[in-house]
């Protein structure tokens, strides 16, 4: 029965992309690696779901592009941009310099800052307050960097688990203080533990996640930044980002 | 701190830099080991007495049945059938909690479970699911030990007035444990080496060091490299000292 | 004479095998009694159920007037009374002789080390091998074992003495140093029950010999009678055939 299930699975998708005013006759492939809840991650049913997914959907629905989303490891993401398996990249990727000379950019959908996330009742309101005492973050992350930097690299207060889900569960079982980790993932999983509360610390560097495109293909970036910046003026942007992390979207630098 | 090249590529400052975490994480994983084999060791003893627990009369003999020989096979059936790992994330993250928890711990709560755990929460967690896998393990090896020992050696004994257990103590264990000492060996050596899978859990012992200095550098010849010459070393010795005991207590042995 | 062992509607079976099919018997004090009879007639059965290494089916054995199969009867210090020697020795090899010998004294009745020694050594001077007080199990022969695990049944002084084939797991130039401590033993007045395949041994030393044959007694008396006048046919045809 498998065959034909999948047959009238394609026959749906072609009948919605006919039916669509602005139907092309490339699908772009969107790579996304689907371990990073809640940006892109599997549901249940083997379907990717999660905020990258929603906002690329979004824009592809304002600019007018066919769209097919494939789950790519992210050791190999950029290779399969280079080498064409994928047109563009929408998995949590950070914007910096160093990434900037080799692909592009478009403009940020979405705002990166590392977050606290502690138990209710605690009072530590930024980073200094955590000195003394044991804050959990992922190996080499952004987190362990500043935890690092601000107590020693080999402090036996800095407690390095393998993924923030962990982290997590042993801060919501009070072997740690604190966590310090990505905001949305932090968000979402402080979300599910009704004993935590995330903090920020101003002084902690914004970072922006941006959709990647090959180096030089302007049409596809401007597309991108055209339907990005419609669904930003129109509320779905809002909206999505609300659904996702229970919060107002902030705003965005246009550049 | 400039980089030291060693043979071209081994960057020895990386290792010199976390030279005291790497110590630590030494004595913490040989310590874990040298508590789980003692504690292994008895535990294997008192179950694997239990799983060949019987009497020739009732009450006693139901006793034995349900009490002591199905409970014992069910545990040791668990722990040989579960991955460690998974053991390990149970224990510290389920099981644990359920008992020293700050909120609603079973048996410590409050500030002290709150310290027990920032302090020695995976550490606990850690020796008690490797004590209890490796109990399961040993528990099979001491099955196995005494039911080598001819029954004629606990005729002879029980003949001379010797109780059940007076028997086992001075007859059956001392011979037994002989033939056990190159399994146990092994089970040791073993344990060393799975002792590294605490490191998920936060306990900062070797394979932990290694991941740490990895997650910042990016480098993974140099700690990883390193600590398995550690382990290697360990390894050794605890070959060694089993060469030890078994010329000691190989005295008058007819096999 | 005193009755140490009394032995009423004695049945052993293994699963559906009748090995022990109703014995009576009873041995009295100072009194040598050998069990012979074929292979698998169930004397060394008969034997293992006197101190209670093997449990009883039906009837019962009295010892001193203690039942050995009770439940309420403290089998331990029961069979401190009943010495027994196997047939394969079953020394503790990793022990030496000295330490097989004073393990029990010293475990279960207390006998301090010193006094446990002296005894020991007092035993090995009895059965010859003063000179393997030091030696492990594995580096004295068969005969040389054998007579270790005389002594160091005697050492707990018991009251009776049971021998399960003590000779059969000998080469046959061994048999005659275990034999003569047996026999020295008989002469000092030991309650003993021996099973056993010498005949020769049977005509000297035992007072009372029991022909067993299919788990029962077919026949008992004195070694003359059961030797050179047997009564019944079983225990003619078994004679003819080892005599």
């Amino acid at each position: 029965m498998k065959f034909p299930v999948k047959l009238l699975f394609s026959l749906a998708i072609a009948a919605v992309a006919s039916s669509s005013a602005f139907a092309q006759a490339k699908e772009l492939v969107v790579g996304s690696s689907a371990t990073y809840r809640p940006f892109a991650y599997e549901s249940p049913t083997k379907e990717i779901v999660g905020y990258d997914i929603d906002i690329i959907k979004a824009i592809a629905q304002k600019s007018g592009l066919q769209i097919k989303i494939v789950n790519t490891p992210w050791t190999g993401i950029f290779a399969a941009l280079n080498n064409g398996d994928v047109d563009l990249v929408i998995s949590g990727v950070t914007i910096n310099e160093k990434r900037k000379q080799s692909y592009d950019f478009t403009t940020p959908y979405f705002e990166a800052r590392q977050l606290i996330g502690v138990h209710k009742d605690s009072n530590v309101n930024g980073l200094k307050d955590l000195a003394g005492k044991k804050v959990a973050v992922v190996t080499g992350s952004t987190g362990d960097d500043i935890a690092s930097r601000e107590f020693g690299k080999t402090s036996p207060d800095i407690k390095r688990f393998e993924s923030t889900p962990v982290a997590i569960a042993e801060l919501a079982n009070s072997g740690v203080d604190a966590v310090i980790g990505d905001n949305g993932v932090i968000a979402f999983r402080v979300q599910e533990h009704k004993q935590l509360k995330t903090v920020s610390d101003p002084n902690f560097p914004k970072e922006y996640f941006g959709i990647v495109v090959k180096q030089g293909n302007k049409a596809l970036l401007d597309k991108l930044n055209a339907g990005l910046a419609a669904i930003k003026a129109d509320g779905t942007y809002a909206k999505i980002y609300k659904t996702w992390f229970q919060a107002e979207a902030p705003t965005l630098p246009a550049q | 701190m400039d980089p030291i090249l060693w043979f071209g590529w081994f960057r020895a400052d990386i290792i010199a830099e976390y030279a005291m975490m790497f110590w630590h994480g030494l004595q913490i994983t040989i310590l874990v080991t040298l508590i789980c084999i003692t504690q292994g060791t008895a535990l294997g003893l008192a179950i694997g007495l239990a799983r060949l627990a019987d009497a020739r009369h009732s009450p006693a003999r139901q006793i034995c049945r349900y009490l002591l020989r199905w409970p014992s096979t069910v545990y040791v059936s668990f722990f040989r059938g579960t991955p460690l790992f998974v053991q390990i994330l149970l224990i510290h993250f389920a099981v644990l909690p359920l008992f020293i928890n700050p909120a609603d711990g079973l048996i410590i709560s409050g500030e002290t479970a709150r310290s027990l755990k920032q302090n020695y929460g995976a550490l606990l967690s850690g020796i008690l699911a490797l004590t209890l896998n490796s109990g399961a393990y040993i528990s099979e090896i001491f099955r196995a030990g005494i039911q080598s020992i001819d029954r004629g050696q606990i005729e002879a004994s029980r003949s001379l007035g010797l109780s059940f257990w007076r028997t086992m103590y001075h007859v059956v264990l001392p011979q037994a444990f002989r033939r056990m000492l190159p399994p146990l060996g092994n089970n040791a050596i073993a344990l060393l080496k799975d002792s590294s899978l605490i490191s998920a859990i936060g306990l900062a012992e070797l394979a932990y060091t290694a991941r740490t200095v990895a997650g910042a550098y990016s480098r993974y010849w140099e700690p990883y490299l390193t600590i398995s010459f550690m382990y290697w070393i360990l390894t050794l010795g605890l070959a060694w000292a089993v060469k030890r005991l078994e010329a000691r207590y190989g005295r008058g042995d007819t096999r | 004479m005193d009755e140490v062992i009394r032995v009423e509607g004695l049945t052993k079976n293994f699963g559906d095998l009748r090995v022990l099919r109703g014995i009576d018997c009873t041995v009295s004090a100072s009194e040598v009694v050998c069990v012979i009879g074929p292979s698998g007639s169930g004397k060394s059965t008969f034997l293992r159920c006197l101190n209670g290494l093997e449990e009883a089916s039906g009837g019962r054995v009295l010892v001193h007037g203690t039942s050995v199969h009770d439940n309420h009867t403290d089998i331990d210090t029961l069979r401190s009374e009943i010495g027994m020697v196997f047939q394969r020795f079953n020394l503790f090899p990793h022990k030496t002789v000295l330490e097989n010998i004073t393990l029990a004294p010293t475990k279960v009745r207390g006998v301090s080390p010193a006094e446990a020694k002296q005894r020991a050594h007092d035993l090995l001077v009895k059965v010859g091998l003063l000179d393997k007080i030091d030696a492990y199990p594995n580096q004295l022969s068969g005969g040389q074992q054998q007579r270790v695990a005389i002594a160091r049944a005697l050492a707990m002084q018991p009251a009776i003495m049971l021998f399960d084939e003590p000779t059969s797991a000998l080469d046959p130039e061994m048999v005659g140093e275990v034999l003569n401590v047996m026999q020295t033993l008989a002469e000092e007045g030991m309650t003993m029950v021996v099973v056993t395949h010498e005949m020769g041994f049977a005509r000297r030393v035992a007072h009372r010999v029991l022909f067993m044959d299919e788990g029962m007694l077919v026949e008992e008396g004195s070694p003359e009678a059961v030797f050179d006048t047997p009564r019944e046919e079983r225990t003619r045809r078994f004679l003819a055939n080892v005599l």
